[in-house]
């Protein structure tokens, strides 16, 4: 029998393939087993990225100048942020060392859960407004998170140039409800006649649909004043009640003559056709003014939403909250770093860059840009009351829901004009 | 003491040495596949006190998100994710295999077919996030190549952002799972021509079939093995499609959702394992009927 005892090819890469993974696999757990043992990064995690993440590590920066400790920043998308922070705490296990986010609602089920370190002693809760701190306090008192950067959503922000040139007014203090509808009625007809490119009067954020919950927010602030939308947010009053209904029968006339543009994929996209006149406003949070595309601060400026008899009566505050996962392998320097964000040599710099509010009232006001002291001056009023963001405070399935629905509504309010049924299902996943 | 024989021994020995090789296989599959999905379907009946029934179930098939009862069709989406699967299947499977054996019949024979196949074939090894992504800039309203070629045609006024509405995101998502999945589909059916025998067509070509003859009565037929292989692959992606929902987040008001990402929603954003097991349960429910359906008919073929 003449038999081949020789290997083939095959056999020859076969036998080649299994050296080269047994190798990597032996190298692989060398370098694991024996991997440098040297102080490890610190690891913030939050929902920032572009100005806003740039601005926050020069405050990391100056964190590891002052303290040797060195740190990095992963920026992630809302919908990741959202499963990731929870998932990982679930797991009794954290890639982070901080986490930062605008959800109270949430922060507050993580603390109940048993994974969050309790943050009572590390900060002078004195040092913060109530407001800010009382979203993440439970009901036994003790802090969840530390408040580092706030951000409120003043009104409708717009270039001035753009307005001059068109001869529109600008709406003040006495401007009403129903004047402002006559006024979108002439920027939309003005527009379409003179501009080129013109898309609508107001420009509409990003898919994800936070931005349009804000400008819903600020319908149901002007229209049924902030203790609507605290009442919404506490579960007290339902989103069938009539009154509800008539801030959204407002805000679907409005889609219906077609004011609004298209959602934008991106909350930033919309900001170039403002500056070029194709919109003529934006409902946005004071973090726009951070923003690169707005090429000319002092040619930009907000006013605040008209309400029935005047200027709206309710702001919307976002702020944004570190926690501190009690997982985390690096507790001491993180309780560091926690500290230092609390304080108000961090907030400093990070207000200093624009964009925001600091949370810790050791801030001067002089550390603010001038345009962003518009804001702080508009909220410091004392007609204007600041009211938790809706859609952050209630968190869990109802604010995907709320973004969800709202997207719908935006897109094809002449079809989906079936009010009861759109807010059955809110009040279907509301509190 | 009764001893086995060599023979036996040796019988012995034959009928377990397959199982013995195929051991570190089957402990993979058991830890990695059979195991979760035994846990999944056990999930999927614990209910929220710890016993087990059929509340999970009872929840979700009575959900707006499951079928949205009620909503007439001619009111457009959201239907609910399992009809919004079954439009999947009806559109996407009949457009990707016809464009897949189109694609693979007129480049049979084209000098560089080779070379544009495996252009076409490039949008199914692109990551399928990275898919959605380019899906949302191809439909965008200002830069979007969809708008771009309505202006071009003199339909400037069709033109829209397309995912960002609900009547047309699921349609505009299906149509691109078409231009990503085509590429599969004609590969697989270029394979199946080569392996057509070149005597059939010559045979034709003597008694005077026509070209259009010949498809239908050679090409088609000696093509069986290649479409159960195409239509059993094409619809278990479509039934597990995710990705591309995701980048739209389920598009406005759920008129995209799936129930993968349904799923998904239940499991990590309500925490609700035992109603993310159901969608689970019911997707592996209707992909292993479909599969086992279908590797029936190829084993017939």
């Amino acid at each position: 029998m003449n038999r081949n005892k020789g290997l083939t090819t095959n056999q020859w890469i076969a036998i080649a393939v299994a050296i080269i993974i047994v190798i990597a696999a032996v190298f692989g757990a060398w370098y694991l087993y024996f991997q440098p043992t040297g102080p490890k990064k610190l690891t913030v995690i939050s929902l920032w990225s572009g100005t806003e993440e740039d601005n926050f590590l020069q405050v990391l920066g100056n964190f590891t100048e002052n303290t040797g400790i060195e740190s990095r920043h992963i920026g992630y998308s809302t919908q990741e942020l959202k499963i990731t922070i929870p998932t990982q705490l679930a797991a009794n296990a954290s890639i982070f060392d901080l986490a930062i986010a605008p959800w109270p609602a949430d922060i507050l089920n993580w603390a109940n859960k048993g994974y969050l370190v309790e943050v009572t002693d590390l900060i002078d809760a004195s040092k913060y407004p109530a407001g800010f701190i009382n979203p993440v306090k439970d009901s036994t008192g003790k802090i969840w998170a530390v408040p580092f950067k706030a951000s409120a959503k003043p009104g409708f922000w717009y270039r001035k140039s753009i307005w001059q040139t068109n001869g529109w007014t600008v709406p003040t203090a006495t401007t009403n409800y129903t004047q402002f509808k006559a006024l979108l009625a002439t920027i939309k007809a003005d527009g379409e006649a003179n501009i080129t490119g013109f898309k609508a009067p107001i420009a509409s954020g990003d898919t994800v649909g936070w931005p349009l919950s804000d400008t819903t927010e600020a319908f149901i602030m002007g229209l049924g004043g902030y203790q609507l939308q605290e009442e919404l947010i506490a579960g007290s009053i339902n989103w069938t009640d009539p009154e509800v209904k008539n801030v959204f029968s407002n805000l679907t006339e409005l889609l219906n003559s077609g004011y609004f543009g298209t959602p934008a994929e991106a909350w930033t996209d919309p900001i170039p056709d403002l500056w070029d006149g194709k919109y003529a406003m934006y409902f946005q949070g004071s973090f726009i003014t951070a923003q690169p595309t707005v090429l000319n601060q002092s040619d930009f400026a907000f006013f605040p939403f008209p309400g029935w008899n005047g200027e709206t009566n309710g702001v919307a505050g976002s702020v944004d909250y570190v926690v501190l996962p009690k997982y985390t392998e690096k507790m001491t320097d993180a309780k560091k770093l926690l500290e230092y964000l609390a304080g108000a040599d961090a907030q400093e710099i990070m207000v200093g860059l624009g964009g925001f509010l600091a949370t810790n009232v050791d801030v001067p006001a002089s550390a603010y840009t001038t345009i962003d002291l518009t804001v702080l001056d508009f909220i410091s009023k004392s007609s204007v009351h600041i009211v938790g963001d809706l859609d952050d405070s209630i968190g869990g399935t109802f604010q995907t829901t709320f973004w969800s629905q709202l997207r719908l509504l935006w897109t094809d309010p002449a079809t989906r004009a079936d009010l009861d049924a759109f807010l059955e299902k809110l009040q279907e996943f509301a509190p | 003491m009764h001893r086995r024989t060599k023979k036996q021994r040796l019988r012995i020995r034959r009928y377990l040495t397959p199982f013995f090789f195929l051991l570190p296989a089957l402990f993979f599959i058991v830890i990695f596949v059979l195991f979760p999905i035994v846990n999944t379907i056990y999930l999927s009946f614990v209910q929220e006190n710890g016993s087990l029934g059929l509340a999970n179930y009872q929840e979700v098939i009575s959900r707006s998100e499951f079928i949205n009862y009620g909503r007439p069709i001619t009111a457009g989406p959201p239907y609910g994710a399992f009809i919004h699967n079954l439009i999947w299947i009806a559109l996407h499977l009949p457009l990707s295999v016809f464009f897949g054996l189109l694609l693979a019949v007129l480049l049979r024979d084209v000098k560089g077919g080779a070379v544009i196949k495996s252009i076409i074939f490039l949008a199914m090894i692109i990551p399928m996030v990275v898919g959605g992504v380019m899906l949302r800039f191809m439909y965008n309203d200002d830069a979007g190549v969809v708008n771009g070629f309505l202006r071009l045609i003199g339909l400037g006024n069709m033109t829209r952002s397309w995912l960002a509405y609900a009547n047309t995101c699921l349609l505009g998502l299906i149509v691109g799972t078409v231009w990503i999945w085509t590429g599969f589909c004609m590969v697989v059916y270029s394979a199946g021509l080569q392996g057509i025998p070149v005597e059939l067509y010559e045979a034709a070509k003597i008694d005077g079939a026509s070209r259009w003859r010949t498809f239908w009565r050679i090409t088609i037929p000696q093509l069986r093995s290649a479409t159960i292989v195409v239509v059993t692959m094409t619809l278990l992606w479509v039934l597990k499609v995710f990705d591309l929902v995701f980048i739209e987040f389920g598009g406005p008001g759920g008129s995209a959702s799936v129930m993968a990402f349904q799923m998904y929603l239940d499991a990590f954003y309500s925490f609700n394992f035992g109603t993310a097991s159901v969608w689970a349960t019911l997707l592996t429910v209707m992909t292993f009927g479909i599969a086992a359906y279908m590797v029936k008919r190829m084993a017939e073929s």
